[in-house]
């Protein structure tokens, strides 16, 4: 979408036309869902986090700045809730066990989505190695397809600082791919 | 380039995160070095990956659940609503009146010499009074004393002068 597109809509928001609202998170719903399971490890609590972003979103879109990247802002937001929601309920370490329950017990309409349950897994244990700022970085880089640019602006950090994470991050899967001889041995059923 | 710090760029060159001349310095160095280069076909194999398994497992709204997330919102923003007159000044107004309000308030209570000015305290001054203790402190014979009295009501000045032998010389 535009950023003119977006201006347009913030417009509107701000003007109480709420159905605005929607058509402006629209490109993103998925990135933030995808964005908050990913950091919480469950589908209903990334659900509840998304919801929290939203409303911190529609309350502080006045203060957003004109010609800013609505984008960026809002991953920003949705990253910060995350965080805070681990942080709040102090699941750093709950966070792989509730996900392994995940793979078995969940059956919602979202989970049913999932392509495949092999993947997942890999992914989770590639990230479970990773810092939470490594993982912030590799997430919205390589999950969300952000520039270096943009990461940056969504984390508040230099443009270096999103590289070295990277770089570190990849090193680490690298290391794992290695252990795990996911260079040679197989391509993950998809 | 050395192979040690090519290696250290690999996981960035491999996601296209570092560009330009630089970029083509590395490219050229792995096209020499096939340490490097196997080293850099591992990172490329691995970005293309995990790039692919992150597009692949994303979550995705049911509509009924986005619906009812929106519905959710919108009925929490008009219970947190705090007034029905909106507050027209963002942030950075509302700071600068809060701290402006303040400053005034200090004013009113130390009232420097300002606040006189612009008459909210009244003067308490009695030069003529203070230059003559001075002038007897310093030993000198006065000729003339004078004594100015001032109505309240018409306005009216009466200066009464006194000689060294207090004969009275009336002058209105």
């Amino acid at each position: 979408m535009w950023m003119k597109d977006e201006d347009k809509l913030i417009e509107e928001v701000l003007q109480g036309i709420d159905s605005s609202f929607e058509l402006l998170l629209q490109p993103y719903r998925q990135g933030f869902l995808t964005m908050a399971y990913r950091v919480t490890g469950n589908v209903e609590e990334a659900k509840e986090v998304c919801q929290d972003a939203f409303l911190k979103i529609f309350r502080y879109l006045r203060s957003f700045k004109k010609g800013r990247s609505f984008k960026t802002w809002a991953y920003r937001i949705v990253m910060n809730t995350s965080f805070d929601f681990l942080r709040e309920k102090k699941k750093f370490e709950k966070v792989i066990e509730i996900q392994k329950k995940s793979f078995v017990f969940e059956n919602s309409e979202a989970e049913k989505r999932i392509l495949n349950r092999e993947i997942r897994e890999e992914i989770q244990n590639m990230l479970h190695i990773l810092t939470p700022k490594e993982k912030a970085v590799f997430l919205l880089r390589d999950g969300e397809g952000l520039s270096v640019w943009e990461a940056s602006k969504v984390l508040g950090c230099s443009q270096m600082s999103i590289r070295t994470h990277l770089s570190r991050a990849r090193q680490k899967i690298r290391d794992h791919f290695e252990k795990k001889n996911l260079f040679i041995s197989r391509e993950v059923k998809t | 380039m050395k192979c040690k710090r090519v290696q250290r760029l690999i996981p960035l060159i491999a996601g296209d995160e570092i560009t330009g001349s630089k970029a083509s310095m590395i490219r050229s160095h792995l096209h020499r070095c096939p340490l490097c280069r196997g080293e850099y076909e591992k990172y490329v194999l691995l970005v293309q990956r995990t790039r692919r398994w992150l597009t692949e497992d994303r979550l995705g709204w049911e509509e009924r659940e986005w619906q009812q997330t929106l519905k959710k919102i919108m009925s929490e923003k008009e219970a947190r609503r705090p007034s029905i007159i909106p507050w027209p000044f963002p942030k950075g107004w509302a700071f600068a009146l809060m701290a402006g309000a303040v400053l005034l308030i200090t004013a009113l209570i130390v009232r420097p010499p300002f606040v006189e000015k612009i008459g909210l305290k009244p003067r308490y001054t009695d030069d003529a009074r203070v230059e003559t203790l001075k002038a007897n402190e310093e030993g000198e014979q006065q000729e003339v004393v004078s004594m100015t009295m001032v109505s309240k009501e018409t306005g009216l000045k009466i200066v009464w002068f006194f000689n060294k032998n207090f004969d009275l010389e009336e002058k209105q």
